[in-house]
């Protein structure tokens, strides 16, 4: 018998408080005498930690998250070290399996989509596996978002060539040879995904909302019903379902994983040039950021002045588009757009039921009214209560000092 | 005194000479209605009440507008009763009885004066709803006939001879001979073919004096669906658009001509008319708003509806069918049905509906609600009030029809009104629930029949699973679709305004309403009730009942202009120069009252939408439960 | 050009009535502009892409698989004896599992190749040669010049649907080429199903490591700078536009400028 017997009596006493008439025990002390390896998780203790001192009645403030437990792998180092030390980097040195994320990274950065896909493989990672960041070409900071390995291929041409990038990446995949593969369920990523999954011809699980080890579940059927499997090998997660890693830095090392030579691909796209939104002439339902003109702006070209040089795509209320003002395809509303943008900017716009009906689905809302109590003050993350019309040109002085001091 | 002999002989000769070339020139253009396609007509039942249609309905209609009643009656009564009086004198005992032609004189003479008086709606300047073009010659044409008939009568009654005879014979000749011409082409062909279009009339059930507005059910399984060329209308159809006078009064009538859409009736008539002819003269009165001088092609087989044919597409889906122009009409012509008729063709057979309504069609088709939203949550506006579900009681007394209203949040106030005061009158009722589906009005109004059956009948089997007495509804829309369109369907229903219902149970003394004499209000009456099944006055009586101090528009009852919500017209959403609802809110705002009520989602929806409005807007079931609660 | 639109058995999203999925009807659109189309449908039954004849497909060609059956290899049988020009597809489905496989699993047998997510199609210079536009989201678009024949899927971001024709769905036919051989491949994964239970959608910028109190605090914006509802009444025009301007860097829709770099410590999400 190599393993130390336990003496539970002992242990109980050496935490017993001493002084209370009652027998007492303090468990949290109990931590320290602990003589295994692994630390376990006490959640009396962490109970312990939430409640607020000086009441009658037990209080718990379960803000406060007392992270009692350790490191999850191989924990070398003495658990009390003095805290406000560079953040620890984690590191998983012998993966018992890998878990792949092969990200977007436009540009090279890791997108809010590729956050949290990172985020669903470290669910799946769980303590033995590691999770293995698979990029073409650079990436910044793929340890902080949680990759434990980060397989770099080459940047390959620059050339548009899905059906090339998916079968270099199917190629390096085989040779990592991962438990699990995640994908973004984006345009790009879900592109990948499938033509990955066709190429390895194994099945794809796709657009996951909850990815968990014990169960990844989707939506089917119009969202009528849910699909729950156990985890497989290619899995694509669905945007803001799954939180980013809030763990301490990985150490994202650098993985080489020997691949075949690309098959020579047969040169049948001819050409390829992304063309940017430009938000003067993108149809309002697909616009990012609008600003909108209503009943009190007066002079509209100093409004489409201000729209152009925001870089916003113009809209306006139903009212200035019946007067001719703005062209009707502007308007904003339930009989005119709908608009799914991340910013509506409202200048004199007091907001009746039908217009706020097109803003619904804006995340935010900036709204100029001379007015304190109309609907679009009260809808706004930033309200400012005042005329429009003189609001305008502050904002355009301001915006011509800006660049007036970036020659 | 030998000369008298073949004046007496020409002259009545003159008339049976103008009654060939007018007899002539009307064949030559009935040959034309004969293109169109067969049509039922009861001849001799329309041949019987000719009459009574021209002196009571016609007369009901053209008696709006007094100056032009009496115009009509002077001038057309003296034509016919000169002209026919001095036919008659080919029989020589009344040819030489003198104070006959006294009598003939004085028939001229009264002509003489209506000339005179149609002279003067024209000249020095025409009114601005009548057309120019060859009506502005029909007074000269007319005096020149009536005073040249007049001395003509007037010698051979003193029995004067001399030059005088052969040039006012000359001149009756002309005028006489003119109007005759006319009757292919110009103004005079609306006396011919007005007439056969009162006794070949589409929609007889009109001089019945019941609402005749039901549209008829389409034939799905036809080798052409809708109307594409003039060719596709029926002949009695075709006949009818010839009926037209060319007055103007339903361009004074129609909303979206007033608003500056693309519409206007009279030229949409004219342009049918134009349409089956290569020969027909030029239009000469207000152009469609807009300006649009596309001419396209004619002829029987032109197709009328395009960007580059006569009609263009935006002009037919401006109409928010609300029959102003048919109610003003004093032909009787139909311009709802041609224009339901030409959409039909567009929808059904080209698919080619306006972009922004392919959406609601499609999801009326695909889901029973235009807004594609869940039919369970029609009954959400009535979270926490007890609303009972047919499919749980089996039978009701009252079915309650919710209608499209019932998703929209504003509305959702007024039908809640209502079921208080359902529930305050002890009335057992129930509602469909998430088995109503819409009744399919707007993708009928916008032409998809196949749409509206296919709904109609869904509907009708579900209302035949229960028991109830009457179906009840706030929507006038629905109402006209179950109570008028689903019967040809095989669904017959008792339907009945929710405002008649209120009434019923006022006057029953099942709901007693304290007094709101502070109240001033002033009524907006829906089409869909008081046109199309001609209720205007259960309102009121409500109204009346709780004691507002109630003023009334211009335009009221069946009169009363449109707020812009029928027809498919919001989803089409033409642009124009002003906005319909606009222009009604402003001529309620003239009478000062401080409230609008209405009774109806769709014009509630629109009258709320006015920027800028000092009335406040609220259904009748609002203020008789505001009243109730004030007589407790 | 020949042109072959695949069709499948969709289910409305709200009123689960069979329908044609709307990015099937917009490849009908896309289609109609560029040549004569056929629609291609494997599936038990032809009824349920009747509606695809309405919205300007001439014919359809159907071939009948039992219920549950793959539809990838009698797919893939007809459209190698056609041998299309360009093949049309939704992205996903509607109704089904709306994996959006099918079209790569054509694209692969077939060697065709494939470009996702496509709003437009035109004829290129060339013989032979295609334009696509492929939507990269908000409006931006990728345009991809190729010689064919090509796969494309559409988005949902493509010119809306025609108009049903009730007379060109009646004109139109649908052609049953028989019923094909196939694997009776039921689903490939062992899935679970039961209703869909909606879950949170992840807000922005809350901590995501906090405990549940402190994510309800940032999503109602107790604390934060996810902070709702600021307001400032009467300010200066200047300070105004300032604070617009700093929150709309903040929010991110307004590139920030390297002039102002001193208020450079808003966080960018």
């Amino acid at each position: 018998m190599t393993r130390l017997r336990r003496d539970p009596r002992a242990e109980r006493t050496a935490i017993q408080v001493a002084g209370a008439a009652r027998p007492r025990y303090d468990r949290t002390a109990r931590r320290s005498s602990s003589g295994s390896g692994r630390p376990r998780r006490d959640p009396r203790a962490e109970r312990a930690g939430q409640r607020v001192v000086g009441e009658a009645r037990p209080r718990f403030d379960l803000s406060q998250v007392i992270r009692v437990e350790g490191p999850v792998i191989a924990d070398t180092q003495p658990r009390a070290t003095t805290a406000p030390a560079p953040p620890k980097i984690l590191i998983v040195e012998d993966p018992a399996f890998l878990v792949a994320v092969v990200p977007d990274a436009p540009g090279g950065r890791l997108s809010a989509h590729d956050r949290q896909v990172l985020g669903a493989a470290r669910a799946l990672a769980g303590r033995e596996g590691a999770v293995a960041l698979l990029t073409l070409g650079a990436c910044e900071g793929p340890g902080p978002a949680g990759a434990d390995r980060w397989i770099r291929l080459d940047d390959g041409t620059e050339a548009y060539d899905p059906a090339g990038r998916a079968a270099r990446i199917a190629a390096a995949l085989n040779g990592l040879k991962p438990r699990h593969i995640l994908f973004p369920e984006s345009l790009d990523g879900g592109d990948l995904a499938r033509r990955v999954a066709v190429r390895m011809g194994e099945p794809l699980f796709t657009n996951a909302e909850v990815v968990a080890a014990n169960g990844l579940v989707r939506p089917a059927k119009g969202r009528r019903v849910e699909q729950r499997i156990a985890p497989g090998l290619l899995t694509t997660v669905a945007p803001d379902a799954v939180a980013d890693y809030a763990g301490p830095p990985r150490e994202a090392r650098p993985v080489a994983v020997e691949t075949e030579a690309a098959s020579p691909a047969k040169l049948r796209i001819l050409a390829a040039a992304r063309v940017p939104a430009d938000p003067a002439t993108v149809p309002l339902a697909l616009a990012e950021f609008v600003a909108s003109a209503g009943n009190g702006i007066t002079d509209l070209d100093t409004f489409r002045t201000l729209v152009a040089a925001l870089r916003a795509t113009p809209g306006a209320s139903r009212v200035l588009c019946d007067a001719g003002l703005m062209p009707r395809h502007t308007q904003v509303g339930a009989s005119g757009t709908v608009l799914a943008a991340t910013c509506y900017f409202a200048l004199g716009i007091s907001g009746a039921p039908q217009h706020l009906q097109g803003v619904a689905g804006c995340e935010h809302v900036v709204a100029v009214n001379t007015d304190l109590h109309a609907a679009m003050i009260e809808r706004a993350g930033l309200a400012i209560v005042q005329d429009a019309q003189i609001v305008m040109p502050a904002l355009l002085r301001l915006l011509a000092q800006e660049t007036g001091e970036t020659p | 005194m030998t000369s008298f002999v073949p004046l007496t002989t020409v002259f009545p000769g003159l008339v049976w000479l103008m009654a060939a070339l007018a007899l002539l020139q009307g064949l030559r253009r009935a040959a034309l209605w004969r293109v169109g396609a067969a049509a039922p007509v009861a001849w001799l039942d329309g041949l019987a009440k000719l009459p009574k249609r021209y002196l009571v309905d016609v007369h009901h209609v053209v008696a709006r507008d007094a100056y032009a009643s009496r115009m009509h009656a002077v001038v057309a009564g003296g034509l016919l009763a000169a002209s026919i009086l001095t036919a008659l004198a080919i029989l020589p005992p009344l040819a030489g009885f003198r104070p006959y032609w006294f009598v003939v004189a004085l028939a001229f003479g009264v002509t003489a004066i209506g000339s005179l008086l149609v002279g003067a709606r024209r000249y020095p300047a025409k009114q601005k709803r009548l057309s120019a073009g060859r009506f502005q010659i029909l007074p000269f044409l007319l005096v020149a006939y009536a005073v040249g008939g007049t001395i003509t009568a007037l010698l051979l009654a003193l029995r004067i001879d001399g030059l005088f005879a052969p040039l006012a014979l000359a001149l009756a000749a002309a005028g006489g001979l003119g109007l005759a011409f006319e009757v292919r082409h110009g103004p005079m062909r609306h006396a011919a073919a007005g007439a056969l279009h009162l006794v070949a009339h589409p929609r007889p059930g009109r001089f019945e004096g019941r609402p005749d507005t039901a549209l008829q059910p389409l034939d799905l399984d036809a080798p052409r669906l809708g109307s594409e060329m003039p060719a596709d209308f029926t002949w009695n159809r075709l006949l009818s658009y010839d009926a037209c006078v060319s007055c103007g009064r339903c361009e004074t009538a129609c909303p979206a001509f007033a608003a500056g859409q693309p519409l206007n009736p009279k030229k949409l008539v004219q342009d049918l008319v134009a349409g089956l002819s290569p020969a027909e003269p030029a239009y000469a009165g207000a152009p469609y708003p807009g300006g649009r001088a596309a001419q396209g092609e004619r002829g029987a087989l032109a197709r009328l509806i395009g960007p580059d044919a006569r009609i263009h597409p935006d002009t037919l889906w401006s109409c928010t069918t609300c029959r102003a122009c048919v109610e003003e009409c004093p032909m009787m012509i139909e311009h709802v049905d041609a224009v339901v008729s030409l959409r039909r063709h567009q929808t059904l057979e080209r698919g080619a509906l306006p972009e922004k309504a392919v959406g609601p069609v499609t999801e009326l088709r695909q889901s029973g609600d235009p807004g594609g939203r869940p039919l369970s949550a029609r009954t959400d506006f009535a979270a926490g009030i007890e609303l009972p579900v047919m499919s749980e009681r089996g039978g009701a007394e009252i079915l309650l029809w919710l209608g499209e209203g019932a998703y929209d949040l504003r509305y959702g106030r007024s039908l809640r009104a209502l079921i208080r005061l359902l529930r305050e009158a002890q009335v057992d009722f129930a509602v469909l629930g998430a088995e109503e589906r819409d009744t399919g009005d707007l993708a009928r109004r916008l032409g998809d029949e196949a749409t509206f059956q296919d709904l109609a009948r869904e509907n009708i089997a579900t209302l035949a699973q229960y028991r109830f007495a009457r179906i009840v509804t706030a929507d006038p829309h629905a109402l006209h679709a179950l109570r008028n369109e689903y019967p040809a369907l095989g669904g017959r229903f008792t339907v009945i305004h929710h405002t008649a219902f209120l009434l019923e149970l006022i006057r029953a003394g099942k709901l007693n309403p304290g007094r709101l004499p502070d109240l001033s209000v002033t009524y907006h009456d829906p089409c869909y009730l008081a046109r199309y099944n001609g209720e205007t006055e259960a309102p009121r009586a409500v109204l009346d009942a709780i004691g507002v101090t109630r003023s009334e528009m211009t335009r009221s009852g069946k009169r009363a202009m449109c707020c812009g919500g029928g027809g498919g017209a919001p989803v089409s959403d033409i642009p124009g120069e002003r906005r319909i609802p606009d222009l009604r809110m402003a001529q309620a705002a003239e009478t000062g009252a401080g409230i609008v009520a209405v009774a109806c989602p769709s014009c509630t929806a629109m009258l709320e939408g006015v920027t800028g409005r000092q009335a406040e807007i609220r259904d009748i079931a609002e203020l008789l439960l505001q009243a109730v609660e004030a007589g407790r | 050009m020949k042109i072959a639109v695949l069709l499948s058995a969709g289910r409305h999203p709200v009123s689960g009535a069979a329908v044609l999925p709307r990015m099937e009807a917009q490849a009908i659109r896309l289609a109609a502009g560029l040549g004569e189309a056929i629609g291609l449908h494997a599936g038990p039954d032809a009824a349920a892409v009747r509606e695809a004849l309405g919205l300007g497909l001439a014919r359809i060609e159907h071939v009948a698989i039992p219920e549950g059956g793959d539809p990838v290899p009698a797919l893939i049988a007809r459209l190698a004896a056609l041998a299309p020009d360009l093949v049309l597809a939704g992205r996903r489905g509607q109704g089904g599992a709306e994996s959006g496989i099918v079209p790569y699993a054509l694209a692969d047998a077939l060697d065709l190749l494939l470009i996702p997510d496509v709003i437009a199609v035109t004829s290129g210079d060339g013989a032979g040669t295609l334009t696509l536009d492929q939507s990269l989201g908000r409006g931006a678009l990728r345009r991809v010049s190729l010689r064919g024949p090509v796969l494309a899927t559409v988005h949902p971001d493509a010119p809306p649907p025609l108009a049903y024709a009730y007379g060109r769905a009646r004109r139109g036919s649908i052609d049953g080429l028989g019923s094909a051989p196939t694997l009776t491949a039921g689903p490939d994964m062992a899935v679970e199903e039961r209703p869909y239970r909606r879950r949170p959608k992840l807000v922005k910028g809350a901590p995501t490591g906090g405990s549940a109190a402190e994510r309800l605090k940032a999503a109602t914006g107790e604390s934060g700078s996810a902070a709702k509802g600021r307001l400032l009444v009467e300010p200066d025009p200047e300070e105004a536009a300032r604070e617009i301007l700093a929150y709309l860097r903040q929010i991110g829709v307004l590139a920030a400028s390297s002039g102002a770099s001193s208020d450079a410590s808003t966080p960018t999400p």
